[in-house]
């Protein structure tokens, strides 16, 4: 009986399937055949717009324009940052006035070091008082590095005209080494001192021997230390000439053995007080550059292209687009993982509105 | 429905290996897939947005996104069928969330009218009992009958379409052919 009455219900369902109009199957078969052709985009969005209710158009768009806006601002904001490089180009000369580590004698006490460019001014005028209203003539210590390339046949003929250059101007080779390679010499390094005054022309000198690879000047304003050892070599002078006084008068052996004592240390330290302001007169006085003279194979200087060349050129261009792909990712990762978001709480509710409809 | 069944079986068997053929197959196996199931979609569509010309329309673009996208079924997901019907559901749905109606499970209202001229009174009062037991029962349900009955999914290929586990959709669909039954007693 129930088996009965369920096939009846059965056949009675399938009774009431909606069955599709013959011209609407037609024309879908003649599309299915067609492949689906496409309509026109604009078209079918135009149409999708039209159905949309306003408000559902406008808090998308509102939200894409305030993205948008956030991620102009935050690109705008986080560009323009400013790096100071040290590498002078060419026929430039770069001195900058910073407390230069670098540069300083490994020997430097930390007292002077206190006594930094950057502050020296201010200190001179209050501590160095006296010293500040004789307005002394500024002490600069100066430093350079510059290297040069030249065809690797022509290695020691540079390094003999480097000599000749710090020859002419007066100043010192301290140290100098000429590395040879398998053939010939591959490089030539000199550390030298030219006197202060002569360092712009001899390094103008020594850019002409080749091209110059990288050059790199540095200067510190070491007068606060000058003019502080300076005073305090006078005050300890002027002390040792009240010892020798007090020696004079000294009228006990054991008042003339403490004087003397007294008088030994003062002289300790002035001598160590006359050893560093000839240091920081040195200083002032000769600069001190170090100066490489390497073989480039005649290419940079010869002014062909080679393999070399391009083999460096190849890696500035791929450090190039190394860096752009950097700045690209960081544009786009957030902009991707902001499309995820939207992308996933989109579905999610989609997901929501199909099963309302549905309710 | 054993019939439908079989044939479905057959269509997902010819996509399974059209996916390791030559694209033509797989235009082929689509289009096995649209002749056998392109009265099916339009039933259930129709059932679920109860406007003919809204159901040509969905049923349409259901064809043309699955068309768009048969690079991207996965035999290894589901069932051919249940993959298209899918589709179909979310068109359909899309349909009555864009027109801000309600579903409404039923056949098609011009269907109900009047009786047929070859059935006798006891039929169509039948059948008209029948169409108003279903219009009374909860959208969810009238949906899975129409899956089953308008559409000929077997119950795995409904739950893969309706988005629930295949014992689930079974005991869903028996509630609602209890509820139907129970509400058509006495004039079956």
């Amino acid at each position: 009986m129930d088996s009965s009455r369920d096939d009846r219900l059965t056949a009675t369902l399938e009774e009431l399937r909606p069955e599709p109009r013959p011209e609407f199957a037609a024309e879908l078969d003649r599309r299915a055949a067609a492949g689906f052709p496409r309509r026109s985009r604009l078209a079918a969005l135009r149409e999708r717009l039209r159905a949309l209710a306003p408000h559902r158009v406008l808090v998308p768009v509102g939200a894409a324009a305030t993205l948008l806006l956030v991620v102009a601002v935050a690109l705008t904001a986080g560009g323009g940052s400013s790096e100071d490089s040290s590498e002078s180009g060419v026929g430039t000369l770069n001195f900058l006035n910073e407390a230069d580590g670098a540069g300083e004698s490994a020997a430097e006490p930390a007292e002077a070091r206190s006594d930094a460019p950057a502050a020296s001014i201010q200190d001179s005028a209050g501590r160095l008082d006296g010293a500040a209203s004789r307005a002394p003539k500024r002490s600069v210590e100066r430093n350079a590095r510059l290297d040069v390339g030249v065809p690797a046949d022509r290695v020691p003929d540079a390094a003999a005209q480097a000599l000749a250059i710090v020859d002419a101007n007066n100043g010192i080779v301290m140290r100098s080494s000429l590395e040879q390679g398998s053939e010939r010499p591959q490089v030539a390094l000199f550390d030298l001192r030219i006197p202060s005054g002569q360092l712009s022309d001899a390094l103008a000198e020594f850019s002409e021997l080749g091209e110059v690879l990288s050059r790199k000047d540095r200067s510190a304003d070491i007068t606060a230390p000058t003019v502080g050892t300076a005073e305090r070599l006078q005050d300890s002078r002027a002390r040792i000439e009240g010892l020798l006084g007090q020696l004079a008068a000294a009228s006990t052996e054991a008042e003339r053995e403490t004087v003397e004592a007294e008088l030994r240390r003062e002289r300790r330290h002035a001598a160590r007080l006359r050893a560093r302001l000839a240091d920081l007169k040195r200083r002032a006085n000769l600069s001190q550059v170090s100066l490489t003279i390497a073989a480039t194979d005649g290419s940079s200087a010869g002014g062909g292209w080679s393999v070399g060349d391009a083999i460096d050129d190849a890696g500035r261009v791929l450090s190039i687009a190394a860096a752009v792909a950097i700045v690209a990712l960081a544009v786009l990762v957030p902009l991707a993982l902001i499309a995820l978001l939207v992308l996933l709480a989109r579905r999610a509710w989609l997901r929501r509105a199909r099963a309302r409809a549905l309710a | 429905m054993d019939r439908r069944g079989a044939r479905s079986r057959g269509v997902n068997q010819a996509l399974v290996a059209a996916a390791e053929e030559a694209p033509r197959e797989a235009d082929l196996a689509f289009e096995r897939l649209y002749r056998s199931s392109r009265d099916d979609v339009y039933a259930y569509v129709a059932s679920l947005v109860r406007d003919a010309g809204a159901a040509e329309e969905v049923t349409a673009a259901a064809f043309e996104r699955a068309y768009r996208k048969r690079s991207r079924f996965d035999p290894r997901r589901g069932e051919a069928r249940a993959w298209l019907f899918g589709i179909a559901r979310n068109a359909a749905l899309d349909e009555l969330r864009r027109r801000g109606r309600r579903a409404e499970l039923a056949a098609e209202p011009a269907d109900l009218d009047g009786a047929r001229p070859d059935e006798s009174a006891a039929e169509a009062e039948r059948r008209l009992a029948v169409a108003a037991a279903l219009a009374r029962l909860e959208p969810g349900e009238r949906e899975l009958i129409a899956l089953k009955f308008f559409a000929g999914l077997g119950n795995r290929e409904i739950a893969d379409v309706v988005g629930v586990s295949e014992s689930n959709a079974g005991t869903r669909l028996h509630r609602a052919m209890a509820k139907l039954r129970e509400a058509c007693d006495g004039l079956l």
